[in-house]
Order: C-alpha cells, then structure tokens, then sequence
C-alpha cells in the first residue's frame, strides 16, 4: 500500500494509523496524548494533519492509513493550528516558564529542578528533565499565553501511598485512565465532573485504595507532566543509567528496568509497556536498598561490644571462629533471595572446607523465619544471610557470623556482623518459579563496605583453606555452573502480568519485614485496616488563639498564593528590637533544622512579627504545616545587619517569591525617610502575585510584573527596572530580595548602568551569629559571613556562581529527606489546605 | 454487612435485572436509581460497578458529568426556579438570589434541616406566567422577591405545625 507523506512516496502497512506509519519512516509528527502502549484517543489533537480530499484536519494517531492518501504534516496552518491549541491546553497548566524569555539562562544557572510542595513552574516540577509538554512547546514555537491562565488551586495530594498527584499540573490527555483500564481492566481512576470541572478522580472522592488501587504505578510511567508522580524518585532528576534486570522479591521474576543516578537507584519500572508489575517491583527496591539503616562496615565483638573493624580483620576473626567447628557442628543458613552463584560458593564452602553436611536453604514461614526444628542440636556454630532465626534459639549457638543487609537483634548478638549486597546491588542468576534461568544485573553500588555474598564467603574461605580454587568474577562461578550467561532470557515479554493482588504481597526478604524500610508500605497497611485518614477528622475548624499567648504562638497562618504562606508569630522581644531588612531563624521543634526567615513586618505594640515563606523541602513543609494556635520549639531574632536606613534618593526595590513579602517594611521605612521608593514586584503569572496592596502603601509607585503578562507589565521586576530607566527615571539604588537567579540577572543586567544594586543573599545557614561559617560567600573576592556581615551584599560583587553552588551542596541530603511517604500526623499541611485563604477561589 | 445496606442491595438488584449488564446500561441504569431513590448514592454506583463489571469511578465519571444526577438526598421540598428565557428576562435571577440568601445555599444544594432543596432548571412550560418557581411540582407564579420568602416561610410554618403536633 502506497502512500504519499510531504511529498516522500512510501510503503505503508494495512492497519496502522498515519501517526505509526509517519513515525516509522522517520517523519516526526508532533504529538501528545498517544502513547506506544495505548491503542489511539485523539483528545489532544497536537497530531493534526491535513489529507488531500478529506474534510478539516484529522488527528493522525486515530486515523487508519489508507491506499493513495497524500497527506502533510508540516504546513503553515497545521503549526498555527497546533501551536493554539497547545497554547489552550496550558491555560490550565503553570505555563509561565514555557514562555518565558529568560527560559535558556534559567535553565543554565538550575539545571535541576527544586523540590517543593505545589509546583508552579518549570524549575520547580519534578518533571523538569524529561517533559513532554516543555519539548513539545519548544517545537511547536509557543512564546505567548493568549489570555490569563487558570489555576484550579487543587490540594497536592501527598498521603497517599508511593503516588504524588498535583491536579493543578494535569493536562487531561488521559493516558493514566487508559493505562489504568489496559493493565487493570477496569479503571480505577477516570475523568470526573464537567468542563472546567473536569479533572482526574474516584467515586466519591475516595482514596486509591478505597477505589481498588493495586499501586502497580503504569499510571505514573505514562504520565507526560508533572502530575502524577513517584514520590521517592520525583526529585532525583533525570536517571543517569537504566539497567535491565530481575525481580527477585518474589518467584514471579518480573523483567524490571531499574534507573540510578550516581550508581543508586532511583526508580523501577516494568520493562514492557502492557506488563504492569506489582507494587514492590515498581515502588518498593529503590528505598528498601537506600534505607539509612543499612548495614554499611564489617563489625567483630571486641570485649562484649561489636566494634567496627577493617575487612582483613573481619575476615580473621571469622577463620579463627570457625577453626574449631569443623564438621557437624557448623551450619550454613541462605534462602533463595541469594543468587545461584552465591548459593553454589555457600554449598561448596559448607561441603569443602567446613566439612559439614548441614547447608539449608530455607522457605521462610509467614513471619520469615526458617524452619529451626531441621537445625540438628550437634550445631554449634552458624553462618546465616539474614534474620531466619528467632531470636529465643540463639542461645544454642556458640558462633554466630552474620552476613545481612539490615541490623536486628539476631545482627546485634552476632559474633560477626559483614554487610553485603542485594537486589539489584550484585550480578548473578536466580531462577523463576517455572524453574527458568533469570539474569540478576547489577544496578547500583552496595552501601558503605558491603560485598555481594559469595565474596565475604570465598575471603573466609581463602584464609582457612589453601586449597580453595579461587573465583574472581561471578561470571566465574556461572560458567562452574554451566550457565552461559549470554543465553540467559530476559525476554518475558509473553509472560503473564504480576499479581495486583495487594493482599499477596511479600512481605518479607531476607527475614527482615519490609514494611520497616519502605514507608509506602506502611501506608498501604494502613489504608487495608481502614484507618488512613485520622487527619480528616483532626482538622480543626475554630481556633482559639488566647489573649495572652505564649512566646511563638501561630496566631495566624494563610496561603498567600500556591506554595507561598504569611504566617504571624507572637514574638514580642523580636518585634520591640526588629530593624527592616533583617531576619529570624526557626526551629519547628526541638529536633528541626534552623531555618532563617526574612522578617516581612513585625507590630512592636501587638508583639507580633510576619514571616512569608515557601515550601522548599523537609524543614520548609514542617514550618507550613503549622496551624494556627499551635507552637514553635524556638524563633531566634532579630539576626543580621539592618539596612541603613537614610536618604538615599529614588529607590528601586524588587521583589521576587518570598522576597514580595520580605521588602514590606523596608520599603515603608525608606519611604518615611524621605527617600521616593518604587516597589517592583515579579510573579510568574497573576494567580503568584501577592500584597498588591500592602506594597501601593508602602511606595510611592508600585509596578506587578508577570512573566506571562497575565498581570501587569510582562517579565521579570528587571524588565520593570530597566524601563523605568528608559523612560527617563533617575534610579539612586536598587535592591533586589528573592531567589538567586533573580538577584543574580538583576546584578547583571544593571551592572552597565552605574546604580548602586544591593541582594539580600540567602545561603544555608546554621547558627547565624557568624560562628560555623557555613553560610559564606564571596563578594569581590573576600569572604564574607552572610548572617552577621549579611544579608545585603553589593550585588555586582556577589559570586553568584558559588552562591549557587553551597546551596546545593545537601542537595542529595535534602532530596533523601523528603523522599519518604509521611506519616499523615506528623505532616498534615495539605489536609488543611481548604482553610486557606484561597478557599472559594479554585 | 448491615440489614439496611444487604436490603439496598438486593433493592438495586430487582432494579438493575430490567437492563443488560452492559457499559451501555450506565445511563438508563443511574435514571433509574435516582427515579428510585431521589439520588445516587456510592453503595449504589459500587452495585451497579458490580453488576456491570466497570469500575465505580467510571461510573461516578458519567453521573457527574450530567446535572440531572444529584449525589446527596434531595430535601422533603425541591424548589425549582426557572431560568428559561421568558423568566430570565422577567429577572429570574433576582428570584433565586432571594431563595440563596432566605435558604442560605447555594443551587443544587439542600439545606442543613433537609427540608429544602434549590435547583436551577430551564424551562418549566408556563412561559406567560415569569418568572415562574416550582415547589415539588407545584408552580408559583409570577414571583417577586417577598412573594418567594413569604412561600418559603408558609412551607416552614407547615413543617413547625406538623412538629408539634407530633409532639
């Protein structure tokens, strides 16, 4: 069958839709809610073509190609066309960064995204990296929002198990719902209400659980935003590797795809588009391998208490403990989460060298543990490879090594404690439950000191035998075996799909409860017990703040735009002492980072001070989930050197994020002091901008800037600025307070102009009275502590590249930190989003 | 398994037996509970998931992407006000401004004592006597902003009355 795609004869296959065809002759036609796993919607319409003799434009993933169709893709009413309805499309979606001028600058100065609770643009959605919808607005040439964005002020949803989903970012293509009902039958989730209504949902309202959700996460692989997401892997950025290997959490040997970033893994996936895999295979090895309660160096009892030590002496200790336990007296203890090859170097040091009949393989029992009535009495000395035994038989063992990946009570009374490897941390072979051979491909490195298994045996081995044949790779021990790794079968495309069946799931490796290690799990059983939202009930509806608070009492708390809250603390000594421009650091509770806090206004007579701050990460969203009455374990202040406040002439302060709010007082003092002060004030489109009004009180002008031009003049507060300038206006001093990337354009695009520029610089800080240093910077070369020399710096001297730079320095920490499903009662922010104060507006 | 919720269900059951156990039935399926029950309540979209064999969140999909299914029980009174063309330009919107703030909810919504409910519907039929409010049927014609409060208030008279005497 023949037919003719902008002008190129080609040879087209009965059956398949122009957009296949096109695609698989190397002609791109751009395209959204399509996806190679789903059979063809046409909701989006992005993949519009014209065809000679049909009427209008049809979408080609749902159209059937036919003989002697002369169809275009690429003429100029098509790119009109598709690029409208794009432009639609992100009147519901944060768009403002899609067209913003200082798109590629941004994207050098962050490459990576910032982690925060609702995402209102690109450089802080966890889908930064790999978006479709930012590629397909690149081709498509979108530079303008034609009117103002909506934004439908949805709750992130942040409790359920493993699944973010911030409806505010959806796009409405589908793909979830569809993949939902591919892989699931039916669908759990669908589109719900009408209109402008519409959006992603269950019955009811009711959680995913609730709505027969199985967690196997197709709906998250398919998702082309930021909407729904993974939640331990969404900030870790664009994977650095992807390694095909095998499940082994249980028989079913699921083929998995598992990602890493610096040889840790970061996510797992299915291989195959229409094989969903279970909840553990998709959500449940990345956190179970990074858990900090990993065992990471080899420990010997040295007087009673085991000690860390060096793995030569580890290795001693344990021929010296085995020297006398030769024969029946020694056992061996493995299961099969062990590979083939690790299991063939157990056997044969059992067999060999210890001379001992007793090699187990143990098939745990429901609470993971072996078999202990098949131990033989005349045992006296163990090796196991995890926590088969119950702790009441230790005492029948003299010598106890234990090979183990997690610390328990079996590790802590162990003469030998050697971390090792798993999963996805070593190579080898496992075999399925149809007894086939499966490839184990390392993934990612083991933590800290730990070696794969059979590696800590044949060290043992080596040293109290001479005659042990060494083996130096594990492909060695497979060719002992015969497997001729080259033949092993990962295909499993012909498989059958995982189990959904929640109830089935393993719920132990290595006898350790994996619920201990990933959090999701907890929630999962929790949500199976029907008691998963205490928090509904504990919202609280009347506060009563008393008349006579104690010390850093909330006595109120508002959502000022998405991500951005106004909190006022009862803080009297700060307020009586409080200069503009300087700032506070909170402690949350007793055991909270200290965080510093710009101080926005303060009330000397009501002994109150107002914060404006944003959710950034772990210590950001306790502070947001603060309500009001409630009290906070320390805020320290007023710290920093105030700003000078004299005359100084036309003043230009801008304003950015957070900074909208820091420069209230500011502005107002600088006023009273005879100065003529003109606020400037970005926001990445009108439903970011915040205090309008209390910034026109403060100033003799106040100008809104909107990336998106949705409100006010278009671009960043320097764009303001410098028309300003062009319009005459003679400027004495700019401030600028916000992030770093817009203190840092507005240095530099201000330094030809001769005007004095000061930032307010905002680096990681710990003590803030100039006693740890980690808040340094350089400003023209020297050194300078931006708690106590800071916060205003002359922002043309400013190293803005370091700036950057120390404050990414925990950024692996930070991103570690948030990457766990919380406990509902410790982080409730969000269940009491409808108390804010864009109630009614969504 | 409550006895209240095992007789719903066997309830919704002798329903459901006139229609194929089709995902075409979805539509005259949920006319029919709502005609049987006033409204679509969950444990009836869960039977009728069951009974179907889709999922309740399709169904919810499709039962709230159309007005005419309500999800809470509708209150003892259904005021229905006109919006139909010939009320709309006889000021029917001042009508159900007065209604929101007399009942104080909003349209499609029932009030706290269950008594009344507030709809919004285009057309009743009796275009010469706009602006038009129906009360279970009952119409009221050519209503003002006093004559509505004062239905309203004969209707919670009549529900007082009935109180006490029950008392």
């Amino acid at each position: 069958m023949n037919v003719v795609i902008d002008g190129k004869t080609i040879e087209a296959i009965k059956g398949e839709t122009i957009l296949e065809c096109a695609l698989r002759n190397g002609i791109s036609i751009p395209h959204l809610c399509t996806h190679p796993a789903l059979p063809p919607f046409g909701a989006c319409r992005i993949c519009i073509v014209e065809v000679e003799g049909m009427r209008g434009y049809p979408t080609s993933c749902s159209t059937p190609i036919a003989e002697g169709m002369v169809i275009h893709t690429q003429t100029e009413a098509l790119r009109l066309l598709r690029r409208n309805i794009l432009g639609l499309m992100m009147l519901e979606h944060p768009s403002a960064c899609l067209v913003c001028e200082r798109r590629e600058l941004c994207d050098k100065y962050r490459p990576k995204s910032e982690k925060v609770g609702a995402t209102t643009g690109c450089h802080t959605c966890n889908n930064k990296e790999v978006c479709e919808v930012r590629e397909l607005s690149a081709d498509l040439g979108l530079a303008e929002i034609m009117v103002a964005p909506k934004y439908h002020y949805k709750p992130v949803e942040r409790s359920e198990p493993f699944i973010d989903r911030d409806l505010n970012l959806c796009i409405l293509c589908g793909r979830c719902v569809r993949i939902c009902k591919l892989h699931q039958g039916k669908s759990v989730i669908d589109f719900v209400h009408r209109s402008s209504q519409t959006h992603i949902g269950q019955a009811f309202g009711k959680n995913l659980h609730e709505a027969g959700c199985t967690f196997c996460g197709s709906c998250v692989d398919v998702c082309p935003t930021g909407t729904l997401s993974d939640r331990y892997a969404k900030w870790f950025g664009r994977p650095d590797a992807e390694i095909k290997t095998t499940c082994i959490y249980c028989d079913e040997a699921c083929a998995l795809t598992i990602y890493a970033v610096n040889n840790k893994a970061v996510m797992a996936k299915g291989l195959y588009d229409h094989l969903p895999v279970c909840v553990l295979g998709h959500f449940a090895i990345p956190e179970f391998l990074n858990s900090p309660n990993r065992l990471r160096t080899p420990q010997i009892r040295v007087n009673k208490v085991l000690r860390p030590v060096t793995s030569e002496e580890t290795v001693q200790r344990c021929a010296e403990l085995l020297k006398n336990y030769t024969g029946t007296s020694f056992a061996f203890i493995c299961d099969t989460s062990s590979t083939l090859e690790d299991r063939h170097v157990f056997k044969k040091f059992t067999q060999e060298v210890m001379q001992s009949p007793y090699y187990f393989e143990i098939i745990p029992d429901k609470k993971g543990y072996a078999k202990v009535a098949n131990i033989p009495e005349e045992v006296k000395a163990v090796i196991t490879t995890g926590l088969f035994i119950p702790q009441e038989y230790r005492n029948r063992f003299e010598v106890v090594i234990a090979l183990d990946i997690f610390p328990s009570e079996w590790t802590k009374s162990a003469d030998v404690v050697y971390p090792v490897a798993t999963f996805a941390e070593t190579s080898g072979t496992v075999l399925d439950r149809n007894n086939q051979l499966r490839p184990l491909v390392k993934a990612c490195n083991p933590p800290g000191e730990a070696l794969p298994e059979w590696s800590v045996i044949q060290q043992i081995a080596k040293t109290i035998s001479e005659n042990w044949k060494e083996y130096t790779s594990v492909e060695d021990i497979s060719r002992e075996l015969g497997f001729d790794s080259a033949k092993l079968n990962l295909d499993r495309s012909s498989a059958p799909p995982a189990s959904q069946n929640l109830k089935e799931r393993r719920e132990w490796f290595k006898g350790h409860c994996m619920e201990n290690y990933v959090t999701g799990l907890v929630a999962v059983r929790n949500f199976e017990e029907g008691n998963p939202h205490e928090e509904k009930t504990s919202i609280k509806i009347e506060v009563n703040i008393p008349e006579n608070p104690e010390h850093f009492t909330v006595l109120s708390r508002r959502e000022l735009v998405p991500n951005t809250y106004e909190f006022v603390i009862y803080a009297p000594a700060i307020a009586r002492k409080a200069s503009p421009g300087q700032f506070v650091i909170v402690m949350v509770d007793e055991s909270s980072e200290r965080i510093p806090y710009s101080l926005s206004d303060w009330d000397e007579n009501k002994g109150t001070i107002t914060l404006v701050i944003q959710e950034k990460g772990l210590s950001s969203r306790k502070m947001i989930s603060v309500m009001e009455g409630e009290r906070l374990a320390h805020v320290v202040g007023p710290l920093g050197t105030a700003f000078e406040i004299k005359q100084y002439g036309t003043i230009a302060i801008l304003g950015g994020c957070y900074g909208i709010g820091a420069v209230v007082r500011l502005s107002r003092a600088l006023r009273e002091k005879g100065n003529k002060v003109i606020v400037i004030s970005e926001a990445r489109s009108h439903y970011m901008a915040y205090y309008e009004k209390e910034l026109t009180a403060v100033s003799d002008r106040f100008i809104q800037t909107t990336i998106d031009a949705s409100s006010g003049e278009k671009g960043h507060a320097i764009d303001g600025l410098k028309r300003l300038l062009q319009a005459g206006e003679k400027i004495d001093l700019i401030v600028a307070v916000g992030c770093p990337f817009m203190m840092m354009i507005t240095a530099n695009e201000t330094r030809d102009t001769g005007i004095k520029a000061v930032c307010a610089l905002n680096p990681i800080m710990l003590d803030g009275t100039g006693m740890c240093g980690a808040c340094r910077i350089s400003v023209g070369g020297e050194t300078k502590f931006a708690c106590v020399d800071g916060p205003f710096f002359d922002a043309h001297q400013v190293d803005w590249d370091e700036v950057r730079d120390r404050r990414e320095a925990y950024s692996a920490e930070e991103i570690q930190a948030i990457s766990f499903t919380m406990p509902s009662t410790t982080i409730q922010g969000e269940h009491h989003y409808h108390q804010c104060s864009c109630m009614g507006r969504g | 398994m409550s006895s209240s919720h095992s007789e719903l269900v066997s309830g919704l059951q002798q329903l459901f037996q006139k229609y194929p156990a089709k995902r075409s039935s979805i539509i005259p399926l949920l006319q029919e509970v709502q005609g049987h029950y006033g409204y679509i309540s969950a444990p009836a979209v869960d039977a009728m998931a069951d009974y179907l064999g889709v999922s309740a969140s399709e169904i919810y999909g499709v039962a709230s992407f159309y007005t005419q299914f309500k999800f809470t029980p509708p209150g003892k009174y259904v005021i229905q006000i006109c919006q139909g063309t010939a009320c709309h330009v006889r000021a029917s919107s001042i009508i159900l401004e007065a209604l929101r703030e007399e009942l104080k909810i909003e349209p499609g919504h029932t009030t706290p004592d269950g008594l009344f409910t507030l709809e919004r519907v285009a057309c009743v039929g009796c275009c010469a006597l706009a602006p038009v409010m129906a009360i279970n049927g009952k119409v009221y014609a050519q209503m003002t902003q006093d004559k509505v409060c004062e239905v309203i208030k004969e209707y919670r008279q009549k529900e007082e009355n009935k109180v006490g005497k029950e008392k």
